[in-house]
């Protein structure tokens, strides 16, 4: 029987893996390993978010890459009355989760973004940065819904799994996301807890 | 002439300020006994607690440099041992007030049916006291630290004389209350010690609901907020910080003598003496400390005669089951965050007639409604299919409705389930280190499935949906964070290590207040009941200090 040291905060990410995990069970590992790990880097991530536009460059991805996420992390999470992903700076969220995952997963990430990218010029003859969004949904919708791609689609699903997630972890957790889209009223001091005054939850 | 300086030997030493050491040393110093207590830490910066922190806000002040407190002990700094195949997610918080800093507050009176449960069922050893025991110490406690709660008292959850207004209901909680109702499973307002009201002097809590990063008003109860300042003053408190206690120390006559400790900024060994000891370091900690503490007289470390030190570890099994109601779909955002954490509670109701099931003991739940956090969007989000603009809709009109169910069960205590310490793994002061082995048995798996039946039941009735739930799992080993059991009392000192009133069968001048003196975990939070222990424990110790008996 081996004994070993216990990491607590590895451990951590993989209680948040196992309880996550479960809708998915068809998915590689990794997939809900990087989403877990953008959950646990949601309030931590602005260390580069919150440099100046002018400043800022990916640590990871490539120029093309960044634009390439942009583009997808929009779609995800489009403008509407509020702004959506772009605005919000998710694209920087993205690429620091990366930073801070592990190497595999990184290299994962990359290998989906790749494959999605190879895919776009196939049919479009443009990759992702430069695909409309007309393009971009043709190509992202088979690819969205679980079980209805086909086979050779595996890779592109779990890649679309993971960045859609990570857009979501990253978008509602920026003003944009939090105050401005779901309507928090960011009050920390209240005097009285008034609870639900809804008669018909009586 | 050479002059010898006897070093002091104090009256009591206390080992941990937390509930369990922060009770004894408040009770020990009011009554004019002088306390020298350890901590194996030092005092929380308030002023980096960031409650109130957005996540911008948070990310700006990373950006800054600036760094929030870290309340829980790194294992780089001290590591625990497990088996591979049987990981143990073990929490631990060093520091003035320990794991009060950071607690869930949940503060359920024990009734007769935990106290007396192995008097029924017959497993392991009953608890040394009953009910009328403690309840008079409830009452104190309670008065003490601000517990809010209703007025529903039932054979489970007794005493609610003292209790503060509860925070109403969230519009989810009121939704599962009804289903509940409609299922004749009971249901009643959660009992927490978050104050609602003013008490000695702290304001009331402010509904922040981010209790777990520490509170700026010291509105819930942190031993190092609401008992340690009031020892201070007492004039009879010396409080050692950054203390790490490694063992007790004794004399030719097995007695304790005084404590070995390390200093955590430099390593360096100190030793100090007393003539009682207390320990209230934790569950694990302590009994850490007592096993390291060997010599001729207790070869299995101290007070270990009947070798029950470091067995019977019962922590809870929890699970968190997540999902929504759709009746709150698309309703107004509200500030909703609370108390934090939940406003209901399901108190156990596996013994009532009809509802008994193949199992011993009992489970009870949590929940809430957890919408109107500062943590973003809610995990079963990404279960919404698709993507655009109907996707950020869907999110939106979702998340008024997601609501969580924590049950808490009690596991029974088995001998094998059981701390050791490995003297050929030693920590940076080269003490050994903790081993944990835990695993649960087949009364706890049945017990789980009785908690999916009912999880299942409530949310069908509510008419909600549960998402990324599967049925039977549970939370990593160690999640519930309440460890008991691994120095337990009782009458029979062959089976047990402590007295009812908590002091070592074998070492009379020692004490342990903590959760290890639990026979059993119930299914109950137990840090009310650790309080109410603690000073019953050292009312005792004092009154035999001064009948000349310790």
């Amino acid at each position: 029987m081996g004994t070993s040291e216990t990491n607590i905060n590895r451990r951590r990410a993989l209680t948040q893996l196992v309880t996550g995990a479960v809708g998915v069970a068809s998915m590689p590992l990794w997939v809900e390993s990087l989403c877990a790990q953008a959950r646990a880097e949601a309030h931590t991530h602005a260390a580069q978010a919150a440099v100046t536009a002018s400043t800022w460059a990916p640590s990871v991805l490539t120029p093309r890459q960044n634009e390439a996420v942009i583009a997808l992390t929009e779609l995800i999470m489009p403008a509407t009355d509020t702004p959506g992903a772009k605005a919000a700076l998710v694209n920087r969220f993205v690429d620091h989760v990366l930073s801070t995952a592990d190497a595999k997963e990184r290299s994962e990430f990359i290998r989906g973004l790749t494959w999605l990218d190879d895919r776009c010029r196939a049919r479009v003859g443009q990759d992702l940065a430069g695909a409309t969004t007309a393009q971009l949904t043709d190509i992202v919708t088979p690819l969205a819904v679980e079980g209805t791609g086909a086979a050779d689609d595996a890779p592109g699903i779990a890649f679309f799994r993971t960045i859609k997630s990570m857009t979501i972890t990253g978008y509602y957790t920026t003003e944009i996301g939090l105050r401005q889209e779901l309507g928090d009223d960011g009050r920390m001091v209240l005097a009285a807890f008034e609870g639900c005054t809804h008669p018909e939850h009586q | 002439m050479q002059v010898i300086t006897q070093p002091k030997v104090y009256p009591v030493i206390v080992i941990g300020s937390g509930a369990s050491g922060g009770m004894a040393a408040w009770n020990l110093t009011r009554q004019g006994i002088d306390v020298v207590l350890l901590d194996a830490g030092d005092k929380f910066d308030r002023s980096k607690y960031w409650t109130h922190a957005t996540p911008w806000d948070t990310q700006a002040r990373l950006a800054k440099g600036e760094k929030p407190e870290t309340f829980f002990l790194d294992t780089k700094e001290q590591p625990y041992l497990a088996p591979n195949e049987r990981p143990f997610a073990l929490t631990r918080v060093w520091g003035h007030g320990g794991k009060t800093n950071v607690w869930g507050r949940v503060s359920l009176r024990y009734s007769d049916i935990d106290f007396k449960a192995a008097d029924r069922d017959g497993w392991e050893i009953p608890w040394p006291i009953s009910y009328k025991d403690i309840a008079p110490y409830y009452d104190q406690v309670e008065q003490l630290i601000g517990v809010n709660g209703g007025t529903d008292d039932s054979d489970v959850l007794p005493g609610s004389k003292y209790l503060q207004p509860p925070p109403a209901p969230r519009c989810g909680e009121r939704l599962l209350q009804k289903a509940m109702g409609k299922l004749n499973i009971p249901v009643v307002a959660g009992r927490r010690a978050n104050m609602t009201r003013s008490t000695r002097g702290f304001g009331p809590c402010h509904y922040c609901g981010n209790c777990g990063n520490g509170c700026d008003t010291a509105s819930f109860f942190c031993s190092a907020d609401h008992l340690l300042p009031f020892a201070i003053k007492t004039g009879k408190l010396e409080l050692r910080s950054n203390a790490v206690a490694a063992r007790i120390l004794t004399d030719d006559n097995g007695r304790a003598t005084g404590v070995q400790y390390f200093d955590r900024r430099t390593g360096a060994e100190q030793q100090v003496r007393g003539k009682i000891v207390v320990l209230g370091a934790s569950c694990v900690d302590s009994t850490r400390i007592l096993l390291n503490s060997k010599s001729a007289r207790h070869p299995n470390g101290l007070g270990n005669g009947s070798e029950v030190i470091g067995r019977y570890l019962c922590e809870q099994i929890r699970l968190n089951a997540r999902g929504y109601l759709p009746a709150l779909e698309g309703t107004a955002t509200r500030n909703d965050r609370g108390i934090g954490g939940e406003h209901i509670y399901m108190p156990r109701f596996n013994h009532r007639p009809g509802r008994g099931r193949d199992y011993m003991r009992g489970f009870g739940a949590q929940f809430w409604n957890t919408w109107s956090t500062w943590n973003g969007p809610q995990p079963g989000s990404d279960e919404i299919p698709g993507f655009g603009a109907s996707l950020k809709t869907q999110i939106k009109r979702r998340h008024p409705a997601w609501f969580e169910i924590h049950p808490f069960g009690e596991a029974l205590p088995y001998a094998h389930n059981r701390i050791t310490v490995d003297p050929s793994r030693v920590d940076r002061y080269g003490v050994p280190l903790l081993h944990i082995d835990y695993h649960i048995g087949d009364n706890e798996r049945k017990m789980t499935a009785h908690m999916a039946d009912t999880i299942e039941e409530i949310v069908k009735a509510a008419g909600g949906v549960l998402v990324n739930y599967k049925r039977g799992d549970l939370d990593a080993m160690g999640s519930a964070i309440h460890e008991h059991g691994t120095c337990r009392m009782g009458t029979d000192p062959k089976r047990s290590a402590l007295t009812a009133f908590n002091q070592m069968h074998e070492v009379k001048n020692v004490f342990v207040v903590d959760g290890s003196a639990f026979p059993t975990a119930t299914e109950k939070n137990p840090t009310l009941t650790i309080l109410s222990l603690s000073w019953r424990a050292t009312d005792y110790l004092a009154q035999e200090m001064k009948r000349g008996n310790l």
